[in-house]
C-alpha cells in the first residue's frame, strides 16, 4: 500500500486576514463580583440571618439611641410602684397627706356601729379600722388575707394582737394595693382559748397620691390647678418595676450598655489578638510555631471562674466597684487560643496552596504574600469566630453577674436583673421575663448571623445561591 | 418553593425518622433513669430511716427542718440561733422559760438570793442521759471551763457578773479563784462582783449550761461535735446527728419530769434555708412547720394556711463608724443621714413582710420597764422625715469638715435578701435626698464580722437579739468597752447610764437609765433605726403547743403534742 503523495504549500502572510470584531458571537459572561458582593448576596437570600441582623441593629439603636428618647434613670424608685407588672392600672385620687390616727376621729359618712367596720375610706395610704368590745375577750387578734375569710382557722396573715380594755382600733399601712382586702377579728378568753366567732369586713382600696408626691414626682400635670378628688396618673413604666420600683425599660437599656460593651469589646480584643498570634505560628511555622501553641494550650487548661476571682482580687476591686473592667480582662487574656488555634491551621494550610507556592517562586515579599493571600482567605473564618464570640461573650457576663461577681448595684446588667427577680419568680414573672428574654434574643441573633455568615463567607460555596 | 423529591429526599427522611427514634428512645431513657436515680437517693438520703411525714401520728413523732447545719453543740463555745434550737430541746439549765416565757425551775428545785451570794438546789431527780446525776460540779466544771482562757468561749463575758470571772478570764487569775463552787452534789454556790437584780435571768442562757467532767474528758476535745460525744439532760436527747443534712432527737427517758415531752421523736430532717424549697416541703406535708416570706404569703393565702405571727425579738439598724479618722464621726453628717430616711416607708413599702415593725427605738418592744413596757414609761422619740432640715446638717457638715462634695461612703451589708433590699434602697434614697454616694460592700456573715470588727465601713447594716431577758442587753451595746459596739462610739455620760443599769437594784433607777440611753442613741444618731424581726409561719394543723418565743429555743416543740382527730 502506497501513501500518496499530497503536495505541501508554503503559508505566506497573505493567506492571513484578520477576523471582524465579532460583534455577533454571544458574549457568555456573569456580571463580575467581588468576594464581598458576592457574600452578601448569599446572607441576603438566608432569612435568619437577615432578620437576626436587623434585630441586632434594633438592639444598637435600642441601647445607644434608647436612653436619649426614654429619658428616665434606672435607678430612680417609685417606692409607689414596686414589682408592678406592664400595663396596669395606673389612676390615683390626689388626697391630703397622712396624718397619724388615734382612733378617735371618723371619716365623714362612718359612724360607729356594732362590729368590725371602716372608720375612713380604704386607700392606698391606710386602712382604718374599729371594732368594738367582745364580752370576755382578753384580747384581739386581727387578720388580713386577699380571699374572703370563711374558715375561722384561715384568716390569713395575723398582724397585731389588741388586749381588752386597750386600744380597739388598727390603722393598716403594710404594702396596700389598689385591691380588695378581707380584714377578720377574733378574740380569746382568759384561758388564751380563741372564742369560736370571728367579725370580718372586706375594704377595697384605692390608689392615692399625695399633692407633694405628685410634685415630687414630676407626673406633667399643672400643680397649681390640681385640686383634692382629683386624678391623675402615676409615672408610666412601659415595662413595669422592679423590686424596688425601678423602670424594668430603663435598666434593660441600661443593662444593655454593660452587655453589650462586654459582648462587643472583648471580643474585638480577644480574636485580634488571637489573629495574630495564630497568624504569626502558622505562618512562621517550626520551633517557633510548636512553643507558641503549647503556650496556648497552657492558657486553655486555666480555669475561667478562678482567674475571675484572682483578677478582682488583683485589680483590688474594692466594696461596691464594678467588677466589669477585670471580666474583660479575663475573658480577652483566657479566650483567645480558640481563635488563634483556628487561624494558624488556616494559615498552614493556605501557605502550602499552590498559588502561595507560585506567588512565592514569581518573587512574593512576605507582606504580598500575608496581605494578598493569608489575610483574605481567613477573613470569612475570622468574621465567623467573631460573631460566635460575641454571644458566648455576652453570656459570660450574664452569667457572671448572675452570680454576683459582675457589676455593683445601681447599675444594672441583664444577668444581675434576672438574679435579682428569681425570688420573686413566681409572683411577679415579668421582672425576669424581660431581662431572661433579651439574653435569649441577643444570643440567638449573635448566634443565627454567624451561622449565615459562615455559609455566606465559604468561598468553596461561590457562585451558589 | 417546592423541590420535587429526589433519591436524596427519601433518603434524608428515613434517616429523620431513625434519628426521631433514637431520639424517643433517649429520652425515654432518661426518664427512667430519673427514676431510677430518684429511687436510689431515697434511699441513702438523710432521711432514710425517718417517716416521711411532716407529722407522724402512728410514730408519735414529727419532721421540722432546721434553717442551717449547726456549728457545734458545744455549749461552752455556742454562739448562734441554730444551735440554740436544738439545745434548748436537749439541755437544761438551772432556770429555763416554760410554754409562755415565763422563768421556771429547770435542774434547780429552788434557789436563793443573798446580796452577792446566791445559792441553787438542785433536784435529786435530773439526772444524765446515761443515768449520771446532774451534781453541782457539772455546773461548776462547766462554768470554769467556759472561763479558761484556751476556751475562748465568745460569750464568756456573759459569766462577768460572777466574781473574779472577768479577771480569771484575762488570765489574771487562777479559774479557782471564780465565785462558784458545788458545796456537795446538789447544792452550788455563786458569788457576785456586785449585787445585780437580773443574774437569774441570765442562768437560763446557753453558757450557763453544765456537762460532765468525766465525760467531757473522754471526748477528747470533740465534745458536742457528734450526736454521741455528749450527753443530755433535756426533755429530748440527740440520736443521730448527720453532718449536713439531718438530726433526730428522741424522748430522753431519763428527764426528771416524764410528763414534759409528750412527742416521741423530733427529725430535724432538713437542713435549708431556701423559702421555695420549704415551701413545697410543708405543701408536700413533709414538715410539720415552715416560715414565710412575702412571695409565699399569697400561695398560703390561697391554700387557707393556718398563719401565726412571731416577733423575733431583735432590733435591727444601721451602726455608724463613730473612729475620728471617718466622715460619719461628724455629728451634723450622722443628723443628715437620719433626717433623710423614714423606717416607716422602709418597712411598709420596701421589705413589706408582715411580722416586720418599724424601727423606732434600739430597744424591741418586749423589753420591760417597770411595771409594763419599757417603751410605754419612756416613750422612743418620734421620728418624722425631714429633708430640707438634712440637707441643712449636711451643709453644716461640709462646712466643718471643709469640703466641697462628700466622697462616697461605704455600706457594709450582709448577704441576705432582706439586707440586699435594704442596702439599694438606701444607696438611692441617700443619692436623692442628699447626693451622698454609697458604695454596698456585700459580705457573708462571718466576713461581716470581721469587717466589722475592724472597723472597715462608714455604716453598716446590723442587728442584735437578746441573750437574757433584761433590757440591759441592749442597753450596754454601746458602752466604750462593750467589743459589740463595732463603731467604737465613746460617750462618758451613756457608760454612766449603762453602769447604773448594770449595778443599780432598784428597778426604777435602771428603767430611767435604760430611757436616757435610748434617748442619747437617737438624739446623738449612734445608730440608725431600721427595723424589728418577726416571722410568719405555718404549722400543720394536727401539731398543737409549738412554743416560738424570744429566749430560749427560738422554735421550741419540747411542749408540742398531736391531736390525730383534727385534721
Amino acid at each position: 500500500m502506497s501513501i500518496s503523495k499530497i503536495p505541501v504549500r508554503t503559508l505566506r502572510p497573505a493567506d492571513f486576514e484578520l477576523l471582524p470584531a465579532q460583534s455577533a458571537a454571544p458574549v457568555i459572561v456573569r456580571p463580575s463580583r467581588s468576594y464581598w458582593q458576592d457574600a452578601w448576596a448569599r446572607l441576603k437570600t438566608n432569612k435568619r440571618a437577615l432578620v437576626s441582623l436587623y434585630i441586632i441593629i434594633a438592639l444598637i439603636l435600642f441601647t445607644f439611641a434608647g436612653p436619649l428618647v426614654w429619658r428616665v434613670d434606672p435607678a430612680r424608685q417609685d417606692v409607689d410602684q414596686i414589682s408592678v407588672g406592664p400595663g396596669v392600672d395606673r389612676r390615683a385620687i390626689v388626697v391630703e397627706p397622712w396624718q397619724a390616727w388615734d382612733g378617735s376621729s371618723l371619716a365623714p359618712g362612718y359612724d360607729s356601729g356594732e362590729g368590725l367596720q371602716l372608720a375612713a375610706d380604704p386607700t392606698t395610704q391606710s386602712v382604718r379600722l374599729l371594732w368594738s368590745e367582745v364580752p370576755g375577750a382578753t384580747y384581739y387578734r386581727l387578720y388580713r388575707n386577699l380571699f374572703s375569710a370563711t374558715d375561722i382557722d384561715a384568716l390569713g396573715i395575723p398582724m397585731a394582737d389588741f388586749s381588752a380594755g386597750g386600744r380597739r382600733w388598727y390603722e393598716d399601712l403594710l404594702d396596700l394595693q389598689p385591691r380588695e382586702y378581707f380584714y377578720s377579728i377574733t378574740a380569746f378568753d382568759a384561758n388564751n382559748q380563741r372564742m369560736d366567732e370571728f367579725l370580718t369586713i372586706s375594704a377595697d382600696v384605692t390608689r392615692v397620691i399625695t399633692m407633694d408626691e405628685v410634685r415630687s414626682k414630676e407626673l406633667g400635670v399643672d400643680i397649681d390647678r390640681l385640686q383634692l378628688g382629683d386624678e391623675v396618673f402615676l409615672t408610666f413604666h412601659p415595662l413595669g418595676t422592679d423590686y424596688l420600683g425601678r423602670d424594668m425599660l430603663a435598666r434593660l437599656m441600661a443593662g444593655a450598655q454593660v452587655s453589650l460593651f462586654i459582648g462587643l469589646l472583648a471580643p474585638l480584643l480577644f480574636v485580634s489578638f488571637g489573629v495574630l498570634y495564630g497568624a504569626t505560628a502558622g505562618f512562621v511555622g517550626g520551633r517557633v510555631d510548636q512553643l507558641m501553641m503549647r503556650i496556648a494550650d497552657f492558657v486553655v487548661a486555666l480555669p475561667f471562674l478562678l482567674f475571675m476571682i484572682l483578677f478582682q482580687v488583683v485589680f483590688g476591686i474594692g466594696p461596691g466597684e464594678s467588677g466589669i473592667i477585670p471580666m474583660l480582662v479575663a475573658l480577652v487574656l483566657l479566650s483567645w487560643p480558640a481563635t488563634a488555634r483556628l487561624v494558624r491551621g488556616q494559615i498552614m494550610q493556605i501557605r502550602e496552596e499552590a498559588y502561595v507556592s507560585a506567588a512565592r517562586l514569581l518573587g512574593g515579599s512576605h507582606m504580598y504574600l500575608i496581605f494578598r493571600h493569608m489575610i483574605p482567605n481567613t477573613l470569612g473564618v475570622i468574621l465567623v469566630t467573631l460573631t460566635f464570640a460575641v454571644p458566648s461573650a455576652i453570656f459570660t457576663e450574664a452569667f457572671l453577674s448572675f452570680i454576683g461577681m459582675g457589676v455593683a448595684p445601681p447599675t444594672a446588667s441583664w444577668g444581675s436583673m434576672s438574679n435579682e427577680a428569681l425570688k420573686t419568680m413566681l409572683t411577679h414573672p415579668h421582672e425576669l421575663f424581660f431581662p431572661a428574654l433579651m439574653i435569649s434574643i441577643t444570643v440567638l441573633a449573635f448566634n443565627l448571623l454567624g451561622d449565615g455568615l459562615r455559609d455566606a463567607l465559604d468561598a468553596r460555596m461561590r457562585g451558589m445561591e | 418553593m417546592k423541590q420535587p423529591r429526589t433519591p436524596d429526599d427519601r433518603l434524608l427522611s428515613a434517616a429523620g425518622r431513625q434519628l426521631s427514634a433514637y431520639a424517643l428512645m433517649a429520652i425515654a431513657f432518661l426518664i427512667v433513669l430519673m427514676f431510677i436515680l430518684n429511687w436510689l437517693a431515697g434511699l441513702t438520703s438523710s432521711s432514710s430511716g425517718m417517716s416521711r411525714f411532716g407529722v407522724d401520728v402512728e410514730n408519735n413523732s414529727i419532721n421540722a427542718f432546721l434553717r442551717n447545719e449547726p456549728p457545734q453543740m458545744d455549749t461552752m463555745r455556742s454562739t448562734d440561733a441554730i444551735s440554740g434550737v436544738v439545745l434548748g430541746h436537749v439541755m437544761e439549765g438551772l432556770l429555763r422559760y416554760d410554754e409562755n416565757g415565763e422563768l421556771v425551775a429547770g435542774i434547780a428545785e429552788r434557789w436563793e438570793q443573798n446580796g452577792t451570794e446566791i445559792t441553787y438546789w438542785l433536784r435529786d431527780n435530773a439526772r444524765w442521759s446515761n443515768g449520771d446525776p446532774v451534781t453541782a460540779h457539772d455546773f461548776e466544771f462547766a462554768w470554769k471551763k467556759v472561763l479558761e482562757p484556751a476556751t475562748a468561749s465568745q460569750y464568756s463575758f456573759i459569766l462577768y457578773p460572777i466574781l473574779n470571772a472577768e479577771k480569771a478570764n484575762q488570765g489574771e487569775l487562777p479559774v479557782d479563784a471564780v465565785g462558784v463552787r458545788a458545796l456537795d452534789d446538789k447544792t452550788l454556790q455563786v458569788t457576785l462582783e456586785a449585787p445585780i437584780a437580773y443574774f437569774d435571768r441570765i442562768v437560763a442562757f446557753v453558757t450557763f449550761l453544765p456537762a460532765q467532767k468525766e465525760f467531757f474528758e473522754q471526748t477528747q476535745g470533740r465534745y458536742g461535735a457528734d450526736a454521741d460525744k455528749m450527753l443530755y439532760n433535756g426533755p429530748f436527747m440527740m440520736t443521730s446527728w448527720v453532718h449536713g443534712a439531718s438530726l433526730r432527737l428522741e424522748r430522753n427517758p431519763f428527764y426528771w419530769d416524764p410528763s414534759r415531752a409528750k412527742l416521741d421523736a423530733i427529725n430535724f430532717a432538713h437542713m435549708t434555708s431556701d423559702s421555695n424549697t420549704l415551701l413545697n416541703l410543708f405543701k408536700d406535708g413533709q414538715i410539720a412547720l415552715t416560715d414565710l416570706t412575702t412571695q409565699m404569703l399569697e400561695e398560703a393565702m390561697f391554700q387557707r394556711w393556718p398563719l401565726e405571727r412571731f416577733a423575733e425579738g431583735t432590733v435591727f439598724f444601721t451602726d455608724l463608724n463613730h473612729r475620728p479618722e471617718r466622715l460619719t464621726s461628724n455629728f451634723n453628717l450622722r443628723k443628715a443621714l437620719q433626717l433623710a430616711q423614714d423606717s416607716d416607708e422602709l418597712v411598709n413599702r420596701v421589705i413589706k413582710l408582715p411580722g416586720y415593725l418599724p424601727g423606732i427605738s434600739m430597744f424591741p418592744e418586749w423589753v420591760q420597764g417597770v411595771n409594763g413596757l419599757l417603751r410605754e414609761e419612756f416613750p422612743p422619740a418620734v421620728h418624722r422625715r425631714n429633708v430640707p432640715l438634712a440637707r441643712e446638717h449636711l451643709q453644716k457638715a461640709l462646712d466643718e469638715l471643709g469640703l466641697e462634695r462628700l466622697p462616697p461612703l461605704v455600706l457594709l451589708s450582709g448577704d441576705t435578701p432582706v439586707a440586699r433590699l435594704q442596702a439599694e434602697y438606701y444607696q438611692e434614697l441617700w443619692r436623692r435626698e442628699l447626693g451622698i454616694e454609697i458604695r454596698i460592700d456585700e459580705q457573708t456573715f462571718r466576713q461581716r464580722l470581721d469587717k466589722m470588727s475592724a472597723g472597715d465601713f462608714d455604716l453598716v447594716l446590723s442587728g442584735w437579739g437578746p441573750d437574757y431577758n433584761d433590757g440591759l442587753t441592749f442597753a450596754d451595746l454601746y458602752a466604750s468597752w462593750n467589743l459589740n459596739n463595732r463603731g467604737r462610739y465613746i460617750n462618758p455620760e451613756l457608760d454612766a447610764y449603762v453602769r447604773i443599769a448594770q449595778t443599780s437594784l432598784d428597778q426604777v433607777e435602771r428603767v430611767r437609765a435604760f430611757g436616757m440611753i435610748q434617748q442619747i442613741v437617737y438624739d446623738d444618731v449612734v445608730h440608725i433605726s431600721n427595723y424589728e424581726r418577726g416571722y410568719v409561719y405555718s404549722t400543720d394543723p394536727r401539731l398543737k403547743g409549738v412554743v416560738r418565743r424570744v429566749f430560749g429555743a427560738e422554735t421550741d416543740y419540747s411542749y408540742a403534742w398531736i391531736e390525730a382527730e383534727a385534721n
